[in-house]
């Protein structure tokens, strides 16, 4: 008997596992996902009645920080950042934008830049004061595609140049979306 | 010649499936690490394209709203289609929410579809009772990534007017976050 095994080498019969594996490959093909997705919470903006002022707003007034979104780039404004923003003396649409496209018009998505947008921020959070604001309004023009919004709302959330605990630093994460012109 | 012919039979000739079996087993590894529960799912076509960003956060169940460049749809359902017409300015061609489907900022179909739902889940969140299945106006709102402003803030003035607040833009991770 013992001779007997030793002659001739037994092959394992794969065919039934072939066939399991065959099976479960097109079921696992139609439910695998390569592209993992992610969410970007917002808000609408509050509607009611304004608020009684503070006792403190004149002393501290609220950052209230919204970004205009323009066909020629973005506009940030806020209480008490005129220096870093640069604001000039013009009034609305005069003053152009705070940080212009690098190309005039802005023809694509990557014109914007989202960058400087995201120093100048980080800037801001600098700022005495401004350690626990944490919300941004968006206001962008009717024709501005909803890629710079995205593209604006990351730039917005954190950056990416400075490292705490391993991760982005946070800026302003709560966006709120407004209803531009 | 006659002779060959008839030993043929005899040879049995076995098809080796080892090396198949070794590629079989790891393809199978590879899909099954790439297996997704993930709540929803994307489907993608020449209309919807996804924008790419830095989020983290991943998704979780709830009405969900996608806006592609020919149509409006709301948990799979088409709901209205959109047109496009030459822009005044530019010439260049826009997506917009036809003028009679609109009633100011509002599109009178997408509301109604989307109050169906909010009551809906409303209904169920009472029946439930409990706090995890509180209705929160929870929305998931799937844009095509060339969309002008103008639809998606139509789209959301809707939600938002048919009890719908939060909004989740749903975007594909990528980049650095």
């Amino acid at each position: 008997m013992a001779k007997k095994r030793l002659g001739t080498a037994e092959e394992l019969n794969l065919v039934p596992i072939m066939n399991l594996v065959t099976i479960l490959i097109p079921f696992l093909l139609m439910a695998a996902q390569f592209i993992s997705l992610a969410v970007i919470d917002s808000t609408l903006p509050a509607i009611g009645p304004p608020q009684p002022p503070s006792e403190q707003e004149d002393d501290d007034p609220p950052l209230s920080l919204s970004v205009m979104i323009t066909d020629e780039g973005f506009t940030v404004k806020g209480s008490g950042i005129d220096e870093i923003v640069g604001a000039s003396e013009d009034e609305g649409e005069e003053a152009g934008p705070t940080i212009p496209c690098t190309v005039q018009g802005c023809p694509t998505p990557d014109t914007y830049n989202v960058a400087e947008l995201t120093r100048m921020l980080t800037e801001i959070k600098d700022l005495p004061g401004n350690e626990d604001e944490e919300n941004v309004i968006l206001v962008p023009e009717s024709r501005v595609p909803y890629e710079v919004l995205v593209l604006t709302m990351d730039s917005a959330r954190n950056d990416p140049s400075q490292k705490v605990d391993g991760k982005s630093r946070i800026l302003f994460p709560f966006v709120v979306i407004a209803g531009g012109a | 010649m006659a002779k060959k012919k008839g030993r043929r039979p005899t040879v049995e000739g076995e098809l080796s499936i080892t090396s198949m079996m070794d590629m079989m087993t790891i393809i199978l590894v590879f899909l099954l690490k790439s297996y997704s529960t993930e709540d929803i799912s994307v489907k993608a076509s020449d209309d919807l394209e996804i924008p790419l960003s830095s989020a983290k956060k991943p998704p979780r169940l709830a009405v969900n709203l996608v806006v592609t460049r020919s149509q409006v749809l709301v948990d799979s359902v088409p709901v209205l289609s959109l047109e496009r017409v030459p822009d005044e300015e530019t010439g260049e061609e826009i997506v917009r929410v036809p003028e009679d489907e609109k009633k100011g900022q509002m599109v009178s179909k997408l509301y109604d579809r989307l109050l169906e739902k909010a009551e809906y889940a409303e209904e169920l969140s009472q029946r439930a009772g409990t706090e995890d299945s509180e209705f929160k106006g929870q929305i998931l709102l799937q844009c095509d990534r060339r969309l002008p402003f103008n639809v998606i803030r139509e789209v959301m003035y809707t939600a938002g007017q048919a009890k719908f607040g939060e909004f989740k833009f749903v975007v594909i991770q990528g980049g650095e976050g």
